[in-house]
């Protein structure tokens, strides 16, 4: 096992904002998914032993990180951080992909080739000469990569690494965190809340949400008020408008969230039993392995997730009219 | 008013013809500022960054210490090192007392705590990333401050910068621990202020404008390396 982490608190502000257990696993590409604030960086940055946990304990490869220790340089060089916007020292791209080298006192001969081909890797060759704090957003990330790499690593900890940057440059990067997994053997574990880039790129997956570990991220999370009508039936009215028919004894404002997995899909002809049924439209499509999320716009846009299998036996398209089926206590409300 | 253009007349006379006592002036007055200015460089740099990238329980107070020092008088300083220098103080027997090195010692007091506090603003303000990045990079505390120093490397210099500006213009120091002794511890300062005691204003108007040509040259500089900073 890679990481072992055991009742982790991270406290800020007298307010929990990580608590959680858990193992990640040594070799594999692991997605740490879930919403802002859930705590992902805050996480990573423990697992890079750049922050000092409030209480628990983490053990890397077995051994206990002794965070009280003045000096944890010897563990970090064994993991490195890809902050979200990486910052470069203001020297020229070469210089930042040898510095990590030349702090491990690695011969200057050797410094040139290892240097030229991390940023061949990367695709940066020609930039060598260039000034690191004039580049744009991807080729910063891509050199950031080069200059982790060169630190030999054993993990390398991404936040979110595509976030802020181009289509071209997430293509790149993706297929690069792939090689370096697959060719080099390095763990990496990589913070998202895309879903798509969790299922494309990672073996395992880390929801997380409020700083706690979640077995799926709460969505299709709607804010609105419950309201009876003449017949006392309880509806969940949306601010756009949508009634949607609960069981509930809250009243007044609430949040619902519904599980995209219980949505059922069919035809007009379905016999849908909840009796609770919305017409639709396909507005997006997509491919996440195991599932196929579909994005039905029912006045409000809602995301169902579908087997393959069962997708691929009545495959709706774009555009495509869908029946769905919300029953009421499958609903969470909060 | 032609009392004024008059001396000024006489003081670029006086700096044209390069006179020697001017110029021992000017060379005592650079040599104390550049020495103090530089040990105390080495003293505050260093300071600072200890302080801006150590975590420990005093750190609030220490620098509310530090920024109260920096309202110290020049005349207190002087007198605090005289109680140590004079003949019956402590270090009486070195015979430090009206030397240059006593100025250089009282002026270091002066400006260590100019050097630190903006030296530790200066680096509050540099990007935490560059801190994290140097650490995850596996950079022990010495490398990461290097690369700290590197990243605010004109904001610190201008910080020295500042604290040459503030000794080669202190006057109280000079005088106190100095004595004004001609052609060994006169700084442009004292001089002036002891021509000025004597009526004789063409020297002190010549001083006067080599010390404000300094304190622009010095300026341009700072301002220089404040841009740089903000690239």
């Amino acid at each position: 096992m890679l990481y072992e982490i055991k009742n982790l608190v991270k406290n800020y502000d007298g307010r929990n904002i990580l608590d959680i257990s858990c193992s990640l696993q040594r070799g594999k590409i692991t997605g740490l998914l879930g919403p802002n604030g859930a705590g992902k960086t805050t996480l990573l940055e423990v697992l890079a032993f750049l922050m000092q946990p409030t209480s628990g304990d983490i053990l890397f490869k077995g051994s206990r990180v002794d965070f009280a220790k003045a000096d944890l340089t010897d563990m970090r060089k064994k993991v490195v951080l890809l902050h979200q916007k990486p910052i470069l020292f203001s020297t020229t791209v070469y210089s930042n992909v040898e510095f990590p080298l030349r702090i491990r006192n690695v011969k200057k001969s050797e410094r040139q080739g290892i240097a030229d081909q991390l940023l061949a890797m990367v695709g940066m060759e020609k930039f060598s000469r260039a000034k690191a704090n004039k580049l744009s957003g991807g080729e910063t990330q891509r050199v950031a990569i080069a200059q982790a790499l060169a630190c030999s690593p054993e993990v390398i900890l991404m936040d979110e690494p595509t976030s802020s940057i181009d289509i071209e440059n997430r293509v790149i990067i993706e297929a690069i965190i792939q090689e370096i997994n697959r060719t080099r053997g390095i763990s990496v574990i990589f913070t998202t809340h895309d879903r798509g880039q969790a299922a494309r790129l990672a073996d395992n997956i880390v929801y997380l949400n409020e700083g706690r570990l979640a077995d799926s991220l709460n969505e299709n999370i709607f804010s609105g008020s419950i309201e009876r009508d003449k017949e006392n039936n309880k509806f969940f009215i949306t601010h756009h408008g949508i009634k949607i028919p609960v069981r509930t004894e809250k009243t007044g404002f609430v949040r619902i969230s519904i599980d995209p997995a219980e949505i059922k899909l069919g035809q007009e002809t379905d016999d849908f039993s909840s009796g609770c049924t919305f017409k639709g439209k396909v507005i997006q499509l997509t491919d996440e392995q195991k599932y196929i999320r579909v994005l039905i716009d029912i006045g409000i846009s809602l995301s169902v997730t579908l087997e393959r299998d069962i997708y691929l036996r009545n495959p709706p398209g774009i555009g495509g009219t869908v029946f769905l089926d919300l029953p009421p206590e499958k609903i969470e409300i909060f | 008013m032609n009392f004024f253009l008059d001396s000024f007349k006489s003081a670029l006379q006086l700096i044209w013809s390069l006179d020697q006592d001017l110029l021992v002036i000017i060379s005592v007055s650079l040599k104390v500022s550049l020495f103090s200015t530089l040990f105390s460089s080495l003293i505050g740099v260093p300071l600072g960054l200890a302080i801006s990238m150590g975590e420990f329980r005093a750190k609030r107070f220490l620098i509310t210490i530090l920024n109260t020092l920096l309202a110290l008088p020049t005349v207190v300083i002087g007198l605090f090192v005289y109680s140590f220098i004079s003949r019956r103080g402590f270090l009486g027997p070195i015979g430090l007392l009206y030397t240059t090195k006593a100025m250089i010692i009282g002026q270091i007091i002066l400006i260590v705590p100019i050097v630190t506090t903006l030296t530790l603003s200066a680096v509050s303000r540099i990007d935490n990333r560059y801190r994290k990045t140097a650490m995850t990079l596996g950079a022990n505390s010495l490398q990461t401050a290097l690369v700290i120093v590197r990243e605010g490397r004109f904001a610190i210099l201008a910080s020295v910068i500042t604290a040459f500006g503030r000794v080669i213009a202190e006057v109280g120091i000079s005088m106190m621990l100095g004595g004004n002794a001609k052609g060994f511890t006169r700084t442009m300062t004292t001089a002036m202020a002891l021509e000025f005691d004597k009526g004789e204003f063409t020297m002190s108007v010549a001083l006067g404008m080599i010390l404000l040509f300094i304190a622009f040259f010095v300026n341009v500089v700072f301002h220089y390396l404040q841009g740089k900073t903000g690239e």
